[in-house]
């Protein structure tokens, strides 16, 4: 086990390369280099090119593309992200003030639609055929259907216009920064992010869940005398649960994607936030940045799912 | 009690070969299927209902997608403007119309040429195995392990805005994932004793893989992209809610819905909102509920 997870976490390295020369690769792709973006536009009409040169080969602009890149990688397994083209602060003080509100809009998020997608998943394929199945069922395909940041400014409408039963957007109202205060601010975004991704858990729980129930060692619990509940959901859910974690670690990439969306939508001071902005103003460094650590946690969770799947399905062999 | 009916069912069907009355069927299985499926009959009328309203929209609607009329701003829902104006006085039904021509090309056309390259790669590679398949699927992989919305935002940037950039990066970052598909199909297809025959015949594996192969996988092909065009549509919409999709000048179901970033439009004004989301949500569905459909027509454990 131990074993399996160093040599995961060993192929990770090769991969993160290539994926570094990638987004190297498109930084030197995009319009302008750093000088152009450091010299405000008056004082570029007045410099002479000399002086440009000087400028970009101290700034080791002029070294050849792998030397550069070369010295872009040490930089950041350094922990030196590049700075922000338009405030010159460093990236990774900027990811440290965003990406505590992602990781708790998103952890929210998830941890909203794993539990509630399997719950309602499992309730659909035990009354499978009943209102309340169909009545999930419909549900679900409006969930899937539905553009989340619609959802979203439909939530807005109805809960914070009309009900005012939550604060217009934002993370925290100013003097009230603990976590419980701050609980009303989390609750509409995470609730819509959630959505899509429950859908699609539950619809998946529940075609899992009845597979589960069809197969033979159900028969032999449910001939033991073994309570229903027991074993519909000792018994069956463990082997239904399998399919179920890995569709939650394939998703994870969406629920990343889907908080730049939601996080635009109520104004959350997060990454994503911060991404779309940068992407609008073509501010490189912070687009790479980002791009490459959402990257690397959609990597991590993949070896977790792997993990997760092994300890809930002992025919699983970790090789 | 089930078995009894099945039997029953059975003898059924066995009388009427005797009589001869069974040949007289035929149509494709897969078809009467989908015929006997009404959720993916009500999802190919709403499709084609709103297909038809979009390609047919200067027939239907008097105002232009941009026509300006600045004594009307934001005047809500009446006789003149069906679903009113938006911020400038531009009529909102026939914006939907217009916009839903683009929205639905650009979801179309990028499923379709997602699936012209994926499937043409994992057709072959899928059959050949080898060096081809290992490089073009590591390469997958890489693409795959961005989250799309983050990897379309970078290719936006490095290439600029507009609906044929915007075409070809959904093109490019969507045909890893048909790719697989395709790849998975053939590698199951390709343990079949047919394939054997064939290749003891010494028929090329060009021929093999495209003539003989694919006609076998095109069932969960055609399921992927109606699939892939609902996601596209979507993240058209939601590129385009940020303004990083389509230009905002070309009236999309995306870009109606950017202004909707006003909270005032948001609080005050639905009819500029609402409807093209609506219209969006119904689309989407239509083409699940078709692509649900097709999947169950096309899985011969099912009867039909």
């Amino acid at each position: 086990m131990i074993s399996f997870i160093i040599r995961k976490f060993l192929l990770l390295i090769p991969l993160l390369l290539v994926i570094s020369f990638l987004i190297f690769l498109g930084m030197e792709l995009m319009p302008g280099d750093a000088v152009d973006f450091m010299i405000p536009p008056d004082a570029l009409a007045t410099i002479s090119q000399a002086e440009l040169d000087l400028l970009r080969s101290e700034l080791g602009l002029d070294a050849p593309f792998l030397v550069r890149y070369g010295t872009w990688l040490v930089n950041l397994v350094q922990g030196d992200f590049g700075y922000s083209l338009q405030s010159g602060v460093a990236v990774s003080s900027l990811l440290a003030n965003t990406l505590p509100a992602t990781l708790e809009l998103s952890l929210a998020a998830l941890v909203l639609s794993t539990l509630f997608g399997s719950i309602l998943g499992v309730v659909s394929a035990l009354y499978k055929g009943r209102l309340s199945d169909n009545v999930l069922t419909v549900m679900g395909m409006i969930g899937v259907a539905i553009p989340q940041f619609l959802f979203g400014l439909i939530m807005i409408v109805v809960f914070v216009f009309k009900l005012g039963w939550f604060p217009v957007g934002g993370r925290l109202t100013v003097g009230n920064e603990a976590f419980l205060q701050r609980l009303d601010h989390l609750i509409l975004p995470s609730v819509v992010l959630a959505l899509s991704m429950t859908a699609g858990v539950m619809r998946y729980c529940r075609s899992s869940m009845l597979d589960s129930l069809n197969k033979e060692f159900i028969k032999t619990a449910r001939s033991k005398g073994l309570p229903p509940w027991r074993v519909n959901l000792v018994h069956g859910l463990r082997v239904a649960m399998t399919p179920v974690a890995v569709l939650i670690g394939f998703r994870l990439p969406m629920l990343i994607g889907g908080s730049v969306v939601i996080e635009q939508v109520f104004q959350w001071p997060g990454v994503g936030q911060m991404f779309v902005s940068a992407v609008r103003s073509q501010n490189t460094p912070i687009v790479m940045m980002v791009a490459f650590f959402s990257v690397l946690i959609v990597l991590i969770a993949s070896i977790l799912v792997d993990i997760a799947t092994a300890l809930l399905d002992p025919r699983v062999k970790l090789s | 009690m089930a078995r009894d009916a099945l039997n029953r069912k059975m003898d059924r069907l066995l009388l009427l070969e005797e009589q001869g009355r069974l040949s007289g069927n035929t149509t494709n299985r897969t078809l009467r299927k989908i015929a006997a499926n009404p959720l993916a009959i009500i999802g190919l009328v709403l499709f084609l209902i709103l297909l038809l309203a979009c390609m047919a929209a200067p027939l239907i609607s008097t105002y232009g997608p941009n026509a300006i009329d600045l004594r009307n701003r934001l005047s809500p829902p009446s006789r003149a403007h069906l679903l009113g104006t938006d911020q400038i006085g531009r009529d909102i039904f026939s914006r939907i119309l217009y916009g839903g021509r683009i929205s639905i090309f650009v979801g179309l056309g990028s499923a379709l040429g997602a699936a012209l390259i994926g499937v043409s790669l994992g057709t072959y590679a899928g059959y050949r195995r080898g060096a081809l398949d290992a490089l073009v699927m590591k390469v997958s992989e890489i693409m795959m392990s961005f989250p799309q919305i983050i990897l379309v935002s970078i290719l936006v940037t490095i290439v600029g805005q507009s609906l044929w950039n915007l075409l070809l990066i959904f093109i490019l970052t969507g045909w890893p994932s048909m790719y697989r598909m395709a790849r998975s199909q053939m590698l199951s297809i390709r343990e079949m004793e047919y394939i054997q025959a064939l290749q003891a015949f010494g028929i090329g594996s060009f021929t093999i893989s495209f003539k003989h192969m694919l006609v076998n996988a095109v069932g969960p092909i055609f399921v992927n992209i109606t699939l892939s065009t609902a996601m596209f549509i979507l993240q058209e919409a939601a590129l385009s809610f940020l303004g990083l999709g389509v230009p905002l000048e070309q009236a999309t179901w995306g870009n109606i819905l950017n202004v909707a970033q006003d909270l005032n439009i948001l609080r005050g004004a639905w009819w500029v909102w609402l409807p093209v989301g609506l219209v969006i949500t119904l689309f989407v569905m239509a083409i699940n509920f078709i692509g649900d459909g097709l999947r169950d027509a096309a899985d011969p454990t099912q009867v039909g």
